[in-house]
């Protein structure tokens, strides 16, 4: 199998040696070297190969404006004054920019101390999900013993069963957290586990955490992918199947691990019905966002009852402000994303 | 610590040159057996008979040296497997299992939130009946959601693999074009897009989704069929490519992760597969039909599943309303009785598509 640098060095090649060949041809004459079918053939590929760029970028360009419009929409209304949302001689452009809905919506969504307290239940439950499901995921790719096809099957489930059917029973057993002792360990004297951060870590902890079924499967294409000689290499060196793991697995799996972060952040993120069973508070967020326009009346109208028309544009900032870190983060680490899905890939089921 | 983990280490390779030992004494043996066949029987007995002494060797020994009772390699790898994903058989017995069944022990009763827990009383299928017999919406719901799926899965996958394909091919800007067609899945699960959909179609000047779609709407469609000449062909089929027009905007945002699935069932097509068919002279229509689509069709099987999931368990369609509405109303049991023949009803439908695409799927042997 070619590098993917050599095929494009001899897809170069050929081409070229393709039109040299086919000019030479052509100043003796095409009937004398080619059928007339091998001409229209070829005909129809130069003509094709002229037009397609040009319908490709027209379904491209429409596409990716269909996919950017609602950012345009929000970036467009998250910085123009409030009384321009209703001006009907601007669509796009407002006559000035004001950073005013911004740093209003901050104070409300006391973003500073939101974002802290989202980066800490994040980050803690993304790195600790990482490690859990990569150990499960390499023990379903390179052991065997009994039952586990079943176990198998039951990481499919947790993929397809979505968190509303589990949510409620979920919710008593934080609620009466048994044993109690473990509770007030963690909690510091409460039995209950609700509106700590343990409702996010423990799950995280055991492999359990937000779409852990689909990380367990990642991990596991991804393992399997590996060639075993690098095991058996270790094992004959003397390294015990933990030690393989940590010292040989884990640095070959360095993309996969990173595209596993990455999404566990995003889906943490981005997650409110989890975070909103388990707590009362809004403290994270996509909570304080999902929240924001009762929040918005409260602390800007004095409790009026407000139409969401005229707080539009302190909407758009909220949203503004809580997707920019993850558009932030995306724009620089795109290629991990994208080629780290592709090269661990769901393929080969 | 470290000389005990010499020991293991040590014990470990004993026991790989063990297991070499082992299988070489078995394959022996059955050498013997398939070459020489009139002497099979025989061969046989006297491999049974072998068999036990030669393994008991190295056994006798290892006791002398260490200690007496062993387990074999195969035995502590899959030991070993366990303890892999101990942690998540915990876990999941605890934060899957156990909250899976309690929620469907409530289905089948009436629930009250107490000081203490749930309290239940039976109430057998009741909740069930009721849902389908009583309940007038959720049947409606539900065929409206069978309905949308149908619609919508073949539409995402033909979409999404028309997409992967030109996103294959090499152009300038592609990385751009691709972290565009991805950046749905980034925010489309946030409460961002929800929000910012809404406003868009409260706000009356800039647009919004259903001027967005007006672009490509409704007499666009009977105007071209008038054109052609054709009057009144039928209000339904309109209907249908009508509504399959407007949505262009969910369909867009709904295929992210699909465009990313196919992009690399792509790239893992051989390249002297390519090559074979520029040879033959293909054109690129039937190298889609006879090299892409065989190829990816695995990957199609994959997104399909995918693309059903996804489509069920949304939390906007309108089962996945109602049994969320009627948590939040605290009719618990009742709630986990609706979502638990949704979720029967679901399993047939996957295992009915499974089976079928199933015989349509060319699996490269190698």
């Amino acid at each position: 199998m070619a590098t993917k640098k050599e095929e494009k060095q001899f897809e170069k090649e050929c081409k070229a040696a393709r039109k040299a060949r086919y000019k030479r041809m052509k100043a003796e004459g095409l009937e004398k070297w080619l059928t007339p079918e091998q001409i229209r053939y070829n005909r129809r590929k130069a003509i094709t190969g002229a037009i397609w760029p040009i319908f490709r970028f027209l379904i491209l360009f429409g596409l990716c404006f269909v996919i950017l419009y609602p950012l345009i929409f929000m970036i467009s209304t998250a910085f123009r004054p409030n009384e321009q949302m209703n001006d009907p001689s601007i669509v796009w452009l407002p006559k000035s920019l004001t950073l005013d809905n911004i740093k209003q919506t901050w104070k409300v969504m006391k973003f500073d101390q939101t974002v802290l307290t989202t980066v800490r239940l994040n980050l803690i439950a993304s790195v600790l999900q990482v490690i859990t499901t990569a150990i499960t995921g390499y023990g379903f790719a390179r052991f065997k013993f009994k039952g586990k096809s079943i176990m198998f099957a039951i990481v499919v489930l947790m993929i397809i069963v979505p968190p509303q059917i589990t949510t409620i029973p979920l919710y008593m057993q934080y609620a009466f957290f048994k044993p109690q002792w473990l509770a007030k360990l963690f909690t510091g004297g409460a039995t209950s586990l609700i509106n700590t951060g343990w409702t996010m870590y423990l799950p995280a902890m055991f492999a359990n955490g937000l779409r852990a079924g689909l990380f367990i499967f990642i991990f596991r294409q991804f393992f399997r992918g590996l060639p075993k000689e690098l095991e058996d290499a270790a094992y004959l060196d003397g390294c015990g199947p933990f030690k393989t793991f940590l010292v040989v697995m884990v640095p070959n799996a360095k993309t996969s691990f990173l595209t596993v972060f990455l999404f566990s952040i995003v889906w943490y993120w981005n997650d409110f019905y989890v975070s909103s069973s388990f707590f009362t508070h809004t403290d994270t967020v996509a909570l304080m966002l999902k929240n924001l326009d009762a929040q918005l009346q409260q602390d800007l109208f004095g409790g009026q009852a407000i139409s969401v028309r005229q707080i539009i544009v302190w909407l758009e900032a909220g949203c503004v402000l809580s997707i920019t870190p993850l558009l932030v983060m995306y724009i620089f680490l795109q290629r991990y994303f994208i080629e780290g899905i592709e090269r661990s890939g769901i393929t080969g089921m | 610590m470290s000389e005990l983990e010499k020991d293991l280490n040590a014990e470990e390779l004993e026991e790989n040159i063990e297991q070499t030992a082992e299988e070489v004494a078995e394959a022996e043996p059955s050498e013997t057996v398939s070459t020489v066949i009139d002497e099979a029987e025989e061969a046989a007995v006297e491999a049974a008979a072998e068999e036990p002494v030669r393994r008991e060797e190295p056994r006798a020994v290892n006791a002398k040296a260490q200690k007496p009772a062993r387990i074999s390699y195969e035995r502590k790898k899959q030991l070993y497997g366990y303890g892999f994903i101990a942690l998540w058989i915990i876990g999941t017995l605890y934060f899957f299992i156990y909250p899976l069944v309690v929620s469907l022990v409530y289905s089948f009763h009436d629930t009250k939130v107490g000081s203490g827990g749930m309290e239940l009383s039976n109430l057998g299928f009741q909740n069930y009946v009721n849902a389908f017999r009583q309940d007038q919406d959720y049947s409606k719901a539900l065929v409206e959601t069978l309905s949308n799926t149908a619609l919508k899965t073949p539409l995402i996958l033909i979409f999404s693999i028309f997409i992967a394909v030109i996103l294959n091919q090499k152009f300038r800007g592609r990385t751009f074009a691709r972290a565009v067609f991805f950046l749905p899945v980034i925010i489309a699960t946030g409460p961002v897009i929800d929000i910012i959909n809404g406003n868009m179609s409260t706000s009356g000047t800039a647009g919004g989704a259903e001027q967005f779609s007006s672009m490509f709407e409704a007499n666009l469609v009977d105007e071209l069929l008038n054109f052609l000449g054709i009057y009144n062909i039928s209000e339904k089929l309109t209907e249908v490519i009508n509504s399959l027009t407007s949505d262009i905007f969910n369909l867009v945002w709904n295929s992210g992760i699909q465009i990313l699935l196919f992009l690399s069932a792509l790239q893992g097509i051989p390249y002297s597969a390519k090559e074979a068919a520029q040879m033959e002279g293909a054109t690129s229509w039937e190298y889609f039909w006879k090299i892409t689509i065989p190829y990816i069709s695995p990957q199609i099987l994959t997104c399909l599943v995918y693309t059903i999931v996804d489509s069920f368990v949304d939390p906007g369609n309108q089962v996945m309303e109602k049994v969320l509405s009627k948590a939040s109303s605290w009719e618990h049991g009742y709630s986990a009785a609706m979502a638990w023949a949704y979720f029967a009803i679901i399993g047939v439908v996957l295992a009915i598509v499974v089976a079928i695409i199933n015989k349509f799927i060319y699996y490269e042997v190698e």
